[in-house]
């Protein structure tokens, strides 16, 4: 019985682990999912282009000190599709952003959901789940 | 009558699993499969469609349409061979596949895709008795064109990244004959490569009107031991066109791509 639940769980597992998630590029090659980061702060600038949408924020941290964010999201024609519009993001709007960070260590994540100040909330990883 | 309800338990346990794995997400809804938020963001545009395939004047099973991509020919084009087949791959050719960084994918360039693979963007067929042409959305914004109207491929030709197409019917099915490729392109983002002696064999058919099925037969005595074929679905997207995408616009990501890992299964 503790063998048929292990060989399902690993069968599982596997089966998790062999579902590609990409876009025009290696996910995991780039972010590391095991660092997720949610991030409050100002739009300064939205890139409405492909391959992929981006937005520039500024956080500001307990002492004042801003740091800028580089935050990828899906393609536009992949966030039209998910019922984006091109005005949901406004620059000097205030945002929070689920993410997960880069390898590189730049200052670069890849957004899983953008929530507005009034509430509304769009799922928007350029990453799927892992 | 303990090993029973072990047993249902373990079952239950299992159609969950499985339903949670292959369930279809909610628009907006991150899933972890091949194409990421791009191949999501088509799951609510798939048709329900499964009346008669439509047909041409001309008598022809008609496949004119938007044809949302298959994640199978994305990450590892292995996950479309029939169960339990293997990529006959050549020594060096797994050698090079496993050497090969996610950082130079041609796809992650921005270049073309190449034939089989898909990119999780939808894909248009437009049919004429003479001549049949895929509009392809990404990777690349590009087209292919499938000579009908029985002329041969070239003598002399230049390789390319889609190579040299004719087309014909067999009954009901559209078999696309191509050679001429480059050996540029990967056959996915695990690296699967190929050379110049590449002939792929596709063979299209519509079982009803909201589905393509299709076969690639892959022949490339360069870097695979024997030919192998991989198999294919395509639904037929409704209340969505082929958009433009342009990936050089602005495409940020390669000086990030610092690891190693492919979004393909493992070899």
């Amino acid at each position: 019985m503790r063998t048929m639940v292990g060989v399902l769980v690993t069968g599982l597992g596997l089966l998790v682990a062999a579902l590609p998630a990409l876009a025009h590029h290696s996910f995991a090659a780039e972010y590391d999912a095991k660092r997720p980061v949610t991030l409050h702060g100002v739009v300064t600038k939205v890139e409405w282009f492909n391959p992929h949408a981006r937005f520039i924020i500024d956080v500001k941290d307990e002492t004042g000190k801003v740091t800028t964010w580089n935050l990828e999201l899906a393609s536009p024609n992949a966030l039209r599709r998910l019922g984006w519009t091109r005005d949901f993001l406004q620059v000097g709007g205030e945002v929070t952003v689920v993410g997960v960070l880069a390898k590189d260590g730049s200052k670069l994540a890849t957004a899983r959901s953008v929530t507005l100040a009034d509430g509304r909330k769009m799922v928007a990883g350029s990453s799927a789940s892992e | 009558m303990k090993k029973d309800l072990a047993r249902s338990i373990v079952t239950t346990l299992f159609v969950a699993a499985v339903l949670i794995l292959f369930s279809t997400p909610a628009p907006g809804q991150v899933q972890a499969t091949g194409g990421g938020v791009a191949m999501t963001s088509l799951e609510h545009l798939k048709s329900k469609s499964s009346g008669p395939a439509p047909r041409t004047a001309d008598g022809k099973p008609d496949l004119s349409g938007l044809w949302g991509p298959d994640p199978h020919f994305m990450g590892d084009f292995s996950a479309a061979l029939k169960p339990g087949d293997v990529l006959p791959l050549q020594p060096w050719a797994l050698k090079l596949t496993k050497e090969r960084l996610p950082k130079d994918d041609p796809n992650a360039n921005c270049l073309p895709a190449g034939v089989p693979r898909m990119a999780p963007y939808p894909w248009k067929v437009i049919q004429t008795p003479k001549l049949i042409v895929f509009l392809m959305e990404g990777n690349m914004h590009t087209y292919r064109q499938i000579f009908m109207d029985g002329r041969g491929h070239p003598k002399d030709m230049d390789p390319t990244w889609y190579g040299d197409s004719t087309g014909k019917w067999e009954g009901n099915t559209l078999v696309v004959d191509t050679v001429g490729f480059n050996d540029k392109f990967w056959f996915d983002s695990s690296g699967h490569p190929h050379t110049e002696k590449l002939h792929v064999i596709e063979r299209y058919r519509r079982p009803d009107s909201g589905h393509l099925e299709f076969e690639v037969t892959i022949d490339d005595p360069g870097a695979y031991t024997k030919p192998f074929t991989l198999f294919g679905h395509s639904p037929l997207m409704v209340n969505t066109e082929i958009m433009e995408y342009f990936c050089v616009e602005n495409n940020q990501d390669i000086s990030h791509i610092v690891g190693t890992e492919k979004a393909g299964r493992a070899e």
